[in-house]
């Protein structure tokens, strides 16, 4: 993605951020959206529609879970990993989708097909309804079973993404 | 101790708090951390470093107790109040102490036997004095391939990092370079650049200086001493005529580091380094250092042992009458000395310095003057022509900082350069920078407490912006001024009252002289470097050489004596500004060498006409007696932080150049401390030689017939340069060559005129890129 089409973004956007630098974080957001990850050349176009250095904005995708310096799969599902969940049985949920999926069972990673991505999450806000999954950092969902959470990636598997629906 | 701030204890307004139960004062607004240190406590810190700008608060290694606080504070970033009840020392305080080094440790290897920072090391200090005696963490701790190449010079230890900021602080804020920042969180948080690129910054080495522990070391100086194993000598950097101060790392008679100084010196460098002057020290061992005296003899080049090169310097010298000439380098001692032989041992001499006449400079020079530390104070920074950026360096983290403290920066010159990014620039087309001078009159006029920066070769070459400037500056009573010199002594050899080179060029030319002596002067590699070759092409007489380093001037010299460079050597450099600074020895240079002034001193007596001192302290004392500019000062009163001439640096009578000479394009030329003559020199810097390139705008190279990579010569009245590739480059103003002085082989210096008087230039194009 280039500078200008991330500024085209910006434009009307702008008047909602009281400080500048906060632009970077809807711009990486939306520079991701055409490959599903941030590539080196991304991030310099969105340092020079923002005006922050490059490395500063690499920074600020570092730091996120949601926005991934590297490629992941069309899907990516969040397991969260934290207290309450874990005690719900979000550790049997995690194995059974790396299982699944055949990916790394400590760091999770992405599926041969390319499809699905399974990464952890720390506490996602929904305790109440744990274990519980977030997919593309949209909505999270919950609580799942082992079973349940591996249909539920099976039904991703097959469905367009929310990027592919859009074009 | 340079990571506290330092407080002035007896000026207005003091702040009267309790400290430990005894009553101290502070100025309003000092932070507790700096308060405390001021009064003999050493509150504990990481991240607190006043020169990065305002506190940060992220490490919490600094918590004090303070009454009716609720929870311990950060004293980094709490600043003095009346009647504040401080105590650092209760059980709270120690907990709270012992745990942020707990936590802290938790992830560092504790590697201290392997590491470079050890017997150094803030974290290693802190924690012996403040931190728990055990550590409970037994978890596996984090691990990294090590260590990472941050850049060619700087290397990376993730494991070690504490999370302190202070080099992406140093980056961001201070050198504005943009290049480090922390990646990802917590545990995993890491230093870096973009996308791991090569750090590259032009004062990347003072994030070496700064970093509290072991995380980022320089490479050069890697696995290479022990703290203990070494002596630190404070001393100055003589690279460029700003005279950073410095701390040199001796062992075993080598430097093998250079560092800012602990208490930086806030009237110059507030600690800073370039990286040019941190890192070429290694020229003192380059491959073509000169280590022993050259003989150049009709059977070919003998080296001789320095008692018989003395003697044959001597009896090359004896009953003629001898041209001196010191080079813009040489330091106070040995052009003071150079100048004394003229009085005895080689009577009738001609003595006279390199460098630029600059008679057109007097009224500016005349005009109250301010050091490098004033600009904090400027609330309008007015820049005249020049290239601070490039010619030096460190001037341009002092005006980012003016900058970042609110300042109005501002100027006017022919050259793009960094700084105009700091403000409204007027670009001037050459010739003519009275124009710019006139743009920024106003606001010198209107500033309350202006600082004006100019160059000494830009106004020198107009001598009617020079005279429009030193009176836009006298119509303001609050302003100052400080030159942006050429030259690193420039300021010292003025102050001896030394005349300019063409005295010596022409009685060279008109057989008045039959020898030559050339301290550290290099007519042959200088601008008029094509004159000087044409007035020594039939010159008959012996020409004796004290020199470093091979040149064209040393190839064409029938006696080189090996001299000691800036990092070996005892003497005095007065810089740019005129702040008169001692070089202090730090190694001991090769065998066959010794120091310029000891040279002189045993031509002297070889000569039969022994002077009265020994020292290179008495020598100073002797040689700029009945100097007004040198009243009252001393090597000891010079001290560790240098002090300002008693009078300006001025000679008169040197002509103003008249206007530019000859047809064609303008040539404007540029020294580039970076990546110049020290980049060759040094092997920790020659990745970041620069290329001999005139720069040419599009129109104009157009105009001109040549393409980016081509060869030329670009072709004067004063004569032809060596050959230099064509950039054409966006952004370079139109109508004009643009060309770096101090390339190898001198290309640019053979277009100019010994008194660098301006040219018109032109472009002869040899080979097609
Ligand atoms: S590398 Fe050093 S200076 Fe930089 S954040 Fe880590 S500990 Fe601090
Ligand atoms: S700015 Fe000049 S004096 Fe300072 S370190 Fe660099 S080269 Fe040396
Ligand atoms: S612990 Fe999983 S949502 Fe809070
Ligand atoms: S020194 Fe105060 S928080 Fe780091």
């Amino acid at each position: 993605m280039d500078a200008d089409q991330i500024r085209a973004h910006l434009d009307p956007i702008r008047h909602e951020f009281a400080d500048p630098r906060s632009l970077v974080m809807p711009a990486l957001k939306f520079a991701q959206t055409e490959k599903g990850h941030l590539t080196r050349e991304d991030m310099a176009a969105v340092a020079e529609a923002t005006g922050y250095s490059p490395s500063f904005v690499e920074s600020v995708a570092s730091f996120y879970d949601r926005l991934y310096t590297r490629p992941v799969g069309n899907r990516v599902v969040s397991v969260c990993i934290t207290l309450s969940c874990m005690l719900r049985g979000s550790d049997e949920v995690w194995e059974a989708l790396c299982e699944h999926e055949g990916v790394d069972h400590h760091h999770g990673g992405t599926s041969a097909d390319g499809r699905i991505t399974i990464q952890e999450a720390q506490c996602l806000g929904y305790c109440d309804r744990g274990a519980c999954i977030q997919v593309d950092a949209e909505e999270t969902q919950g609580p799942f079973t082992p079973e349940e959470a591996v249909k539920l990636v099976e039904e991703l598997r097959e469905a367009p993404t929310p990027a592919e629906l859009w074009r | 101790m340079a990571e506290y701030a330092p407080v002035d204890l007896t000026v207005e307004n003091q702040v009267e708090f309790e400290l430990d139960g005894r009553k101290v004062t502070a100025p309003a607004g000092t932070m507790l951390a700096d308060a405390c240190y001021a009064h003999g406590v050493e509150i504990p810190i990481f991240c607190y470093e006043p020169r990065l700008g305002p506190p940060i608060g992220a490490c919490r290694m600094c918590l004090v107790e303070v009454e009716g606080m609720r929870g311990l504070q950060t004293a980094c970033s709490t600043p003095v109040a009346p009647d504040m009840v401080v105590r650092t020392t209760t059980d709270a305080v120690k907990e709270a102490q012992d745990g942020v080094l707990e936590v802290l440790l938790a992830n560092h290897p504790l590697d201290c036997p392997v590491c470079d920072k050890g017997g150094e090391c803030p974290l290693q200090d802190r924690t012996f004095k403040f931190g728990p005696g055990q550590s409970r963490f037994v978890e596996p701790k984090r691990h990294h391939p090590k260590p990472l190449e941050l850049s060619d010079r700087i290397a990376l230890d993730r494991e070690r990092c504490i999370a302190c900021f202070r080099c992406v602080r140093f980056s961001q804020e201070v050198a504005q370079d943009g290049e480090l920042t922390m990646q990802a969180r917590g545990a995993l948080s890491e230093i870096t650049t973009f996308s791991g690129d090569a750090y590259a910054g032009r004062f990347s080495g003072n994030v070496i200086d700064l970093c509290p522990v072991g995380a980022l070391t320089s490479i050069p100086y890697r696995f290479v001493s022990r703290p203990w194993d070494v002596q630190n000598t404070p001393s100055i950097c003589g690279l460029c005529p700003v005279g950073c101060n410095t701390e040199l790392t001796v062992r075993e008679g080598r430097t093998k580091r250079v560092t800012g100084r602990p208490d930086p010196n806030s009237a110059v460098e507030e600690g800073w380094l370039c990286d040019t002057g941190r890192w070429a020290y290694d020229a003192s061992w380059s491959d073509d250092r000169i280590t022993g005296a050259i003989v150049r003899e009709a059977t070919g080049d003998r080296v001789a042992g320095l008692e018989d090169a003395v003697d044959a310097a001597a009896a090359l010298l004896r009953g003629r009458t001898v041209g001196i000439l010191a080079g813009t380098g040489a330091t106070v001692e040995e052009a003071g000395i150079a100048a004394d032989l003229a009085a005895g041992a080689l009577p009738g001499a001609i003595v006279a310095r390199m460098g630029i006449p600059g008679g057109a400079l007097a009224g500016l020079r005349a005009l109250p003057g301010a050091q490098l530390g004033d600009i904090d104070d400027a609330d309008v920074v007015v820049v005249v022509g020049g290239d601070p950026a490039a010619q030096q360096p460190i001037v341009e983290l002092r005006l980012r900082k003016a900058r970042r403290f609110g300042a109005t920066v501002t100027g006017c010159g022919p050259r793009p350069h960094l700084i105009e990014s700091l403000g409204a620039f007027t670009r001037t087309v050459p010739g003519a920078l009275a124009d710019g001078v006139a743009a920024v009159a106003q606001a010198i006029a209107g500033a309350t407490l202006p600082v004006v920066l100019w160059d000494e070769a830009d106004l020198a070459a107009e001598p009617a912006a020079a005279a429009a400037l030193a009176d836009a500056i006298a119509a303001n009573d609050a302003a100052r001024q400080i030159e942006l010199g050429a030259d690193v002594n420039g300021s010292g050899l003025r102050a001896l009252g030394l005349p300019t080179a063409d005295l010596v060029l022409d009685a060279v030319r008109e057989g008045r002289v039959d020898a030559l002596l050339l301290v550290h002067a290099e007519p042959l590699d200088a601008p008029g470097r094509t004159a000087w070759a044409a007035a020594l092409q039939d010159f008959a007489g012996p020409v004796v050489a004290i020199a470093t380093h091979p040149t064209a001037t040393t190839e064409r010299a029938d006696l080189v004596l090996p001299a000691l460079t800036m990092w070996e050597q005892d003497g005095t450099l007065v810089s740019m500004n005129g702040r008169v600074q001692r070089l202090r020895p730090g190694a001991r240079g090769p065998e066959g060498a010794a120091a310029g002034w000891e040279l002189l001193v045993a031509l002297a007596h070889r000569l039969g006409a022994p002077p009265p001192y020994r020292t290179a302290a008495a020598a100073f004392r002797a040689v700029t007696a009945g100097h007004a500019a040198f009243a009252g000062i001393t090597s000891d009163t010079a001290g560790i932080l240098g002090v300002p001439l008693a009078a300006p640096a001025q000679v008169d009578g040197a002509s103003a150049p008249a206007p530019a000479q000859g047809e064609g394009l303008p040539l404007v030329a540029t020294r580039e401390v970076y990546g110049g003559t020290h980049a060759r020199r040094s092997a920790s810097l020659a990745s970041t030689a620069a290329e001999a390139a005139a720069r040419i705008a599009p129109a104009t190279a157009e105009a001109q017939w040549v393409r980016d990579g081509d060869r030329i010569v670009l072709r004067s009245p004063a004569g032809d340069s060596g050959l230099l590739t064509v950039r054409v480059e966006e952004g370079w103003p139109e109508g004009a060559v643009f060309a770096p002085l101090g390339a190898p082989g001198a290309p640019t210096e053979g277009a100019l005129p010994p008194d660098m008087a301006p040219v018109l230039v032109q472009v002869v194009r040899v080979e097609a890129g």
